[in-house]
C-alpha cells in the first residue's frame, strides 16, 4: 500500500500515543516551548543587528564623527562646513540633508544624592526641523499618518519655544509629568549648566520611547550664558558637538563627500573620521561582539541540543515501555520503517506543535503586545520579532525532535518480536 | 508411547501448515542451544491443533517459525504451499498481515485504542476503505459478541473480553491460520471456556485452521489433535475427535 495514504491513517495512532501519558507530553512541550522562545528571542536580536548593519545602497546616512576619541566630542563650529559636506570645489557634492547631534544627560531632580533612574533624562540635543526629515523611522513616517500629524505639531511646538522638549512617553511616564509642564534639568555631562524646559510633546510609541530631544540654539545659548557669568568658557563650549548625520542618495556620494571630509584641513583638530550608519553601528556594537558571537554559537545550539536531549529522553522512555506494543505490531504486519515513522511522528507532533506555538506567541506578544523587543544598548531601535521566526520556530522545534527521536526510534524499529516475548513469559 | 503420524489420519485435503525437518538452534554465550531438532509436522487446512510440552520444549518457537515471525536454522516451513522461510523480513510482515492471526496470553492490546481500533489496526496495512474497514471491524467483533464493548479501551474491559478482542483482531483479515499461544493461560476457568468455545467455533464455521499451544490438557482437549514436545522432537500424538472439515467459508 502506498506508504503516504498509510501515514495519513496512522496519523490518529500518533494522536493517541502521544496524549498516552499527558504529564509527559506536557514536559516535553514546555520544554520546547521554553528552549524555542530562548532562540527565538536570540534569533531576534542577532537578525536585527544584522539588519541594521547591513550596508544599503542608496539614501545613505553617513555620520561624521571625531576620529581618535571615543566619545566624540567636536566643536560645535564643525557643523557649518560638515553640513555642506565639505564642498568647496565646483564639482563637489554636497550631501541632502544633514543632522547634528549633542547628547545632554542630567536630572529633574536638584539633590545630587537622592538621584535616580526615575528623574534620569538623556537628551539629544539638535535642529527641531531634523526630528522629521533625518531621524531613522521618524523620516519614513507617512505625512497622512495620525503619527506623523501629532509629531510634526509638537515639532512645530518646539521651533516656537526655544525651552521646549519634546520626550517619550516611556520616559515622559517615569518622569511623572505630561505634555504642557516645565521642569528643571539639572546636567551631569555639562557642569553646572541647568536648563529650564517645557514639555511640548511626545514621540510616537516604540523606539522613541525613551528620548528626548531638545534645540541645538538652546544649549548654544546657555553655554554662552555661562561664559558670560563665569569670564571663561564652559569646559565642552568647544566640545559639544557629537556626532554629525548626512543624508547622501548614493554609495558613489557617499565616497565623494568621505573624502572632500577627510582631505579637508578644516577638520584636522580634532581629525574626523566618516563611515555609513551600518558601520558605525557595528564599530560600536564591536565591544559586544564576543557576547553576540557567544549568543549565535553556544547559547543557540545549546538550547537545541538540550532539546534534542529532552525529547531523546521523553521518547526513550516512552519506547521501553511501549517494547512488546511495537513487537505485537510487528506481528500484526507493520513493517520495522512503519514502527520507526511512527516514534518519529510522535516527536515530531509535539516538536512542531510546540515550536508553532512558541514562536507565535513570542510574535505576538512582543509585536503587538510589548511593541517591540527592548535592546537597551546605545541608542539601537527596540527589536521586532521577523514573522520568519514563526516558521523557523516551527522547524527548529521540528528538527530538534526530529534529532531527539532517531535513535529511540531505530531501537523501536529493531525490536525483536521473539526476544520480547520470551520476556513477557 | 505412541509414535506420533505427524499427519491427522483422517484428512485427505489441502495441507495448510508444513514443518518440514526444521532446526533452531540459539547461540547462549558459547554454547549452542538445539531448541527443535528435526521436527516434521503437517497441519490440514480446518484442523484445531493444540501444541503441549514442558517449558523449553520448544513450542513456542515451533508457533513462531509457524506464524513467520522466526526462521529455522535448518529445514523448511511452508503454510498453504509458501515456502515462508525464503522470505524476507518486509515480505513475511506482509504475509503475516493478509494469512496469520495471532492470539497472545496476555492479549497485548494497545491501552490507548478502544476495541473497535484495536481491532481495525492490521486492516490499516491493506488496500481498504474506511468503510470496509468498519464493516469488517464490526463483523469480527460480532463474532466474539463484543458489539456492546467496542468503544470501550481494554483497560475497561474483563480479561475474558480482552481476549475475545484479541481473537476479533486475529480474525479480521480473515487470515486461513490462527495461531494461539496459551489463549487461555491468563483467565480464570469461565472466561477459558467461554474462549476455548469460541475458537472451536471459529475452526467449525468457518473452517480455520488453529495451531494453540497450551500447558492445559483440558484446554488442549478441545483440539481435534493434540502433539506433545519434548526436547524439540514430537513424542506423542493424541486424537481427540475425528477431523471433519467444514466448509470453506469466508468472513466477508
Amino acid at each position: 500500500m502506498n506508504t503516504i495514504a498509510l501515514t495519513f491513517r496512522l496519523l490518529w495512532l500518533v494522536l493517541d500515543n502521544t496524549f498516552r501519558n499527558p504529564l509527559r507530553t506536557i514536559l516535553t512541550a514546555l520544554g520546547t516551548v521554553a528552549l524555542v522562545l530562548v532562540v527565538t528571542l536570540v534569533y531576534t536580536v542577532l537578525n536585527n543587528l544584522d539588519r541594521i548593519t547591513q550596508e544599503k545602497s542608496s539614501n545613505l546616512k553617513l555620520i561624521a564623527t571625531e576620529k581618535w576619541q571615543i566619545p566624540s566630542q567636536m566643536p560645535y563650529r564643525y557643523v557649518a562646513g560638515l553640513s555642506q559636506g565639505a564642498a568647496r570645489e565646483p564639482g563637489d557634492v554636497k550631501p541632502e540633508d544633514y543632522m547634528s547631534w549633542g547628547f545632554f544627560a542630567g536630572s529633574t531632580d536638584s539633590d545630587a544624592s537622592s538621584r535616580d533612574f526615575n528623574s534620569f533624562l538623556f537628551a539629544f540635543v539638535m535642529e527641531p526641523e531634523k526630528i522629521l526629515t533625518m531621524m531613522d523611522e521618524l523620516d519614513e513616517l507617512s505625512p497622512t499618518s495620525q503619527e506623523y500629524k501629532e509629531l510634526k505639531a509638537a515639532v512645530d511646538r518646539l521651533q516656537d519655544n526655544k525651552r521646549g522638549i519634546i520626550v517619550g512617553l516611556e520616559r515622559l511616564a517615569k518622569l511623572n509629568r505630561k505634555v504642557g509642564d516645565r521642569i528643571t534639568l539639572y546636567s551631569r555631562n555639562y557642569k553646572d549648566i541647568n536648563l529650564e524646559l517645557e514639555i511640548v510633546g511626545t514621540f510616537p510609541a516604540g523606539r522613541y520611547d525613551g528620548s528626548t530631544v531638545f534645540r541645538r540654539d538652546y544649549l548654544n545659548a546657555a553655554l554662552d550664558q555661562y561664559k558670560q557669568e563665569k569670564g571663561t568658557s564652559h569646559p565642552l563650549a568647544d566640545k559639544s558637538l557629537n556626532l554629525m548625520w548626512l543624508r547622501v542618495p548614493t554609495r558613489e556620494a557617499f565616497n565623494q563627500v568621505a573624502t572632500q571630509i577627510t582631505n579637508s584641513p578644516e577638520f584636522s583638530s580634532p581629525a574626523v573620521k566618516v563611515e555609513t550608519a551600518s558601520s558605525g553601528i557595528g564599530s560600536f556594537l564591536d565591544g559586544y561582539r564576543d557576547l553576540l558571537w557567544g549568543a549565535k554559537w553556544l547559547l543557540a545550539p545549546a538550547c537545541m541540543a538540550t532539546l534534542a536531549l529532552v525529547i531523546s529522553n521523553s521518547i526513550s522512555i516512552s519506547v521501553r515501555e511501549r517494547q512488546t506494543e511495537f513487537a505485537v505490531m510487528k506481528v500484526l504486519g507493520f513493517q520495522p520503517f512503519q514502527i520507526l515513522l511512527l516514534v518519529i511522528g510522535e516527536a515530531l507532533l509535539i516538536g512542531l506543535t510546540s515550536g508553532f506555538f512558541s514562536a507565535t506567541a513570542t510574535y505576538l506578544v512582543i509585536n503587538e503586545g510589548m511593541g517591540g523587543l527592548p535592546f537597551k544598548i546605545g541608542f539601537l531601535p527596540t527589536f521586532d520579532v521577523p514573522a520568519s521566526a514563526i516558521f523557523w520556530g516551527t522547524v527548529m522545534g521540528g528538527g530538534t525532535a526530529l534529532l531527539g527521536s532517531i535513535l529511540p526510534a531505530w531501537s523501536a524499529r529493531t525490536v525483536k518480536v521473539s526476544e520480547v516475548f520470551s520476556r513477557v513469559a | 508411547m505412541a509414535t506420533p503420524s505427524k499427519v491427522h489420519p483422517m484428512s485427505a485435503r489441502t495441507e495448510c501448515v508444513v514443518v518440514d525437518h526444521v532446526k533452531k538452534s540459539f547461540r547462549r554465550g558459547s554454547e549452542e542451544v538445539h531448541v527443535l531438532d528435526e521436527l516434521s509436522l503437517r497441519v490440514p487446512e480446518g484442523e484445531f491443533l493444540s501444541l503441549m510440552g514442558p517449558s523449553g520444549s520448544g513450542k513456542t518457537t515451533l508457533l513462531n517459525l509457524i506464524a513467520g515471525l522466526d526462521r529455522p536454522t535448518s529445514g523448511e516451513v511452508r503454510v498453504r504451499n509458501e515456502p515462508i522461510s525464503k522470505l524476507s523480513e518486509s515480505q513475511l510482515a506482509a504475509w503475516r498481515t493478509r494469512n496469520i492471526g495471532f492470539v497472545f496470553q496476555f492479549y497485548h492490546l494497545l491501552p490507548v485504542l478502544s476495541a473497535y481500533r484495536n481491532v481495525e489496526l492490521p486492516l490499516l496495512l491493506l488496500p481498504m476503505t474506511s468503510k470496509e474497514r468498519r464493516k469488517q471491524v464490526e463483523m469480527a467483533l460480532d463474532i466474539v459478541n463484543l458489539s456492546d464493548r467496542m468503544h470501550h479501551r481494554p483497560g475497561q474491559l474483563s480479561g475474558g473480553q480482552q481476549q475475545r478482542v484479541g481473537i476479533a483482531r486475529a480474525l479480521v483479515t480473515d487470515p486461513a491460520l490462527i495461531v494461539a499461544d496459551e489463549p487461555t493461560g491468563d483467565l480464570d476457568s469461565k472466561s477459558a471456556e467461554e474462549i476455548l468455545a469460541l475458537l472451536v467455533a471459529l475452526k467449525s464455521s468457518l473452517n480455520k485452521t488453529i495451531v494453540m499451544v497450551t500447558h492445559d490438557p483440558k484446554a488442549a482437549a478441545r483440539a481435534d489433535r493434540t502433539l506433545h514436545l519434548e526436547k524439540g522432537q514430537l513424542v506423542e500424538e493424541v486424537i481427540h475427535t475425528e477431523f471433519k472439515p467444514a466448509p470453506a467459508l469466508q468472513l466477508s
